[in-house]
């Protein structure tokens, strides 16, 4: 493979790492407005759950994927029943549901980082899997970054299709258009929101555990992936799957080629420079409609 | 209403409660030493690996022991630990409350540079002499604070002895990269006087920023250039993500240094020692440096069931030595605590250690490198565990 396409390849890889971190919030904040700035948080604990398992009970990470985002799921609905069910019933307006909910999620963060604090210390953590180099065409990649990689593309797909292709997509969509329009037709707003926010901390902890193979973890390590999943969803459009999955490729690509003609260091001037030029371009993100 | 009073009640029982039980608890002759230190945020993952265990375990080890000796009479320490959350502003204004309302009899340093450097006028002002063991910066030294004590080696000591192995090694060239902060700066421009010096040819250098998360496209670069040692001045995120990439794309030249978290246990628990074999960066000792090291280590284990880093770790348990031989010889003045620090050759878990100022100018530089699961010391020669592996074996 040419240098170039090694490099594309190598963007797109790190791409799709920031696109499965933003699929969970894309959910919770592009669908439902519900500014979840705990995500990263949840991700974290997913990531710690991967850790425990494959450590104490030498369980393979990748078969026990769906037992976090099922752990995840049902935390999710035990979290909305506490802390969002009240503001998303009460709210006037989208609006007040973002800020009032912005403000539940800062203590959520702090309230699940210092519980894993309480649990497992501050020690960075990790493990090995999947940590092997793979040829493809004569460039290099590690394994495990090609399954973050394709995990990302097939959840991002399969999110989209669901949504598009789907009654329940269709429901969804509806609640968010107009939930007194939605429950009007027969959608049951009372379940379908609780489960929606469910699925979004259930792909939060996948994303969580796939990360945990690729790198090492720590209780802190939640707040700075919410803010990558906050630019990705904004430069894809809020809610549309397919736009976080491009919004992550694009960074990724932008970021090795930045990478290889100036400095690592201009890193985040970079990736901000790409969501202003968007934004500019189109104030809604790349696939808003 | 009746629920809001029982609410207000019990506010009013915890409040009372938190305030009489630190008065009840703190018996006249404790003696009280406090300290403010990352227990949560970014800077806990260096901290509790490094410097808070140590802290507990020698208060401990002393309030088993009896207690402090000071001026003959036995005297147990309550240690003061507060988290500073990450945050600069918290460590300064934790400590100026550790010295002027609590007064507290002796302060133990916060982890970082950063940290101790934002410290630094206070315990000069109060007069609290402080052993920092995670602090490392001709900048910190140069201000000559007479209260201020830097334990690890300075950048261009540790650097002098990498530079000292190459040449040693017949290596002519290298590749550099370093993280953005003072820490990573102050390596390099190090590094970058230790190469010149002895005629290695820096053939390229490149800055990351601290959350990088894909360094494979630089990588790649200077493995086209064939360079015969990579040197990255890395914080532990650093440490980690280019031991794994560089696995990926082959990148293996003969020597492969890297700079904090290599010394740490997790770095060869998550990459695995087969992976990090041969892999050489920052440290200062090993269990077999020799007897008090092997007992520290055993101590370690044992309280905490985790092992030590094989760097500043020790250095901290130096600092708590020096701290105690200090006490128990001049007792709680300050000011003749800091003499005795600065005018005494202390005998220490990494040796002897004298102070020239605030520099350590006793221990050397040192060159560590994983082979089979230990982190041996493989330079300069007197101080050496282990012969290095070179060139370096492939990634396994």
């Amino acid at each position: 493979m040419g240098f170039w396409l090694e490099l594309a390849a190598s963007g797109l890889i790190t791409g799709g790492i920031y696109a499965v971190v933003a699929i969970g919030l894309n959910l919770q904040y592009g669908l439902m407005r519900i500014m979840n700035i705990s995500h990263g948080e949840f991700l974290m604990l997913g990531a710690y759950l991967t850790w425990l398992a494959h450590t104490t009970l030498q369980t393979n990470p990748i078969v026990f994927l769906p037992v976090v985002a099922l752990a995840l799921f049902v935390l999710g609905l035990v979290v909305y029943r506490l802390c969002f069910q009240r503001i998303a019933r009460t709210a006037p307006a989208v609006e007040v549901i973002e800020a009032r909910s912005l403000l539940v999620g800062f203590g959520l963060m702090f309230f699940v980082q210092n519980a894993v604090y309480l649990a497992w210390g501050a020690d960075l953590r990790g493990y090995s899997f999947m940590a092997e180099p793979v040829d493809i065409l004569g460039a290099r990649f590690m394994a495990n970054r090609l399954l973050v990689f394709g995990v990302a593309v097939a959840a991002s797909l399969g999110l989209l299709a669901l949504l598009r292709w789907t009654m329940i997509g269709k429901a969804v969509r509806a609640m968010m258009q107009s939930p007194t329009g939605a429950q009007l037709v027969g959608v049951d707003t009372g379940i379908l929101h609780p489960v929606v926010f469910g699925a979004g901390l259930a792909l939060a902890g996948v994303a969580g555990s796939l990360l945990s193979m690729v790198y090492e973890i720590s209780p802190s390590m939640g707040e700075p992936y919410t803010i990558t999943a906050l630019i990705v969803i904004t430069l894809g459009g809020l809610g549309s799957a397919i736009g976080s999955l491009l919004g992550g490729f694009l960074l990724g690509l932008v970021e090795a080629f930045g990478m290889h003609f100036t400095n690592p260091s201009l890193k985040m001037v970079l990736s901000y420079g790409v969501l202003v030029a968007v934004l500019l371009a189109r104030p809604r993100g790349l696939f808003a409609r | 209403m009746k629920r809001s009073t029982a609410i207000k009640e019990i506010a009013v029982a915890l409040t009372a409660a938190a305030m009489l039980a630190p008065a009840a608890a703190a018996f006249a002759q404790d003696v009280r030493i406090g300290y403010a230190i990352a227990r949560t945020g970014p800077w806990a993952a260096g901290s509790q690996v490094t410097q808070e265990p140590n802290y507990i375990m020698w208060a401990e080890q002393i309030n088993a022991a009896g207690g402090l000796n000071v001026g003959g009479k036995k005297r147990k320490i309550e240690l003061i630990g507060l988290d500073d959350r990450s945050n600069m502003e918290t460590v300064v204004r934790s400590y100026e409350k550790l010295m002027t309302s609590d007064k507290v009899d002796l302060i133990l340093p916060p982890w970082g540079t950063g940290a101790n450097f934002a410290i630094m006028p206070l315990a000069q002002k109060h007069g609290y002499p402080m052993l920092s063991c995670t602090a490392t910066g001709r900048k910190l030294v140069a201000m000559k604070n007479p209260y201020f004590f830097a334990l690890l080696q300075q950048p261009d000591i540790m650097m002098d002895a990498l530079a000292e192995y190459m040449v040693a090694r017949k290596v002519k060239t290298a590749t550099v990269i370093h993280v953005d902060e003072l820490f990573g700066l102050e390596q390099f421009t190090a590094l970058e006087a230790s190469m010149k010096a002895k005629g290695i040819q820096i053939l390229e250098k490149k800055s990351y920023p601290l959350g990088i998360k894909d360094l494979s496209p630089v990588l790649k670069d200077m493995q086209a250039k064939k360079p015969d040692a990579f040197i990255g001045l890395t914080y532990p995120p650093g440490t980690f993500l280019s031991t794994g990439q560089s696995k990926a794309i082959g990148f293996n030249p003969k020597i492969f240094y890297l700079a904090v978290g290599t010394a740490f246990p997790v770095y060869r628990d998550k990459m695995t020692p087969a992976t990090v074999e041969g892999v050489m960066g920052l440290g200062t000792w090993n269990p077999k440096s020799g007897a008090a090291a092997q007992a520290y280590f055993d101590a370690h284990v044992k309280r905490w069931k985790k092992e030590p880093d094989r760097w500043a770790s020790a250095h901290c348990w130096a600092g708590l030595q020096i701290l105690q031989a200090a006490v128990e010889k001049v007792g709680l003045d300050r000011k003749k605590i800091r003499d005795y620090i600065a005018n005494t050759t202390h005998n220490t878990v990494i040796g002897e250690m004298r102070f020239k100022g605030s520099e350590n100018v006793s221990t050397p530089g040192v060159v560590s490198q994983w082979q089979s699961g230990e982190f041996e010391v493989v330079w300069p020669p007197q101080r050496a565990t282990s012969v290095a592996l070179f060139p370096k074996p492939n990634w396994k």
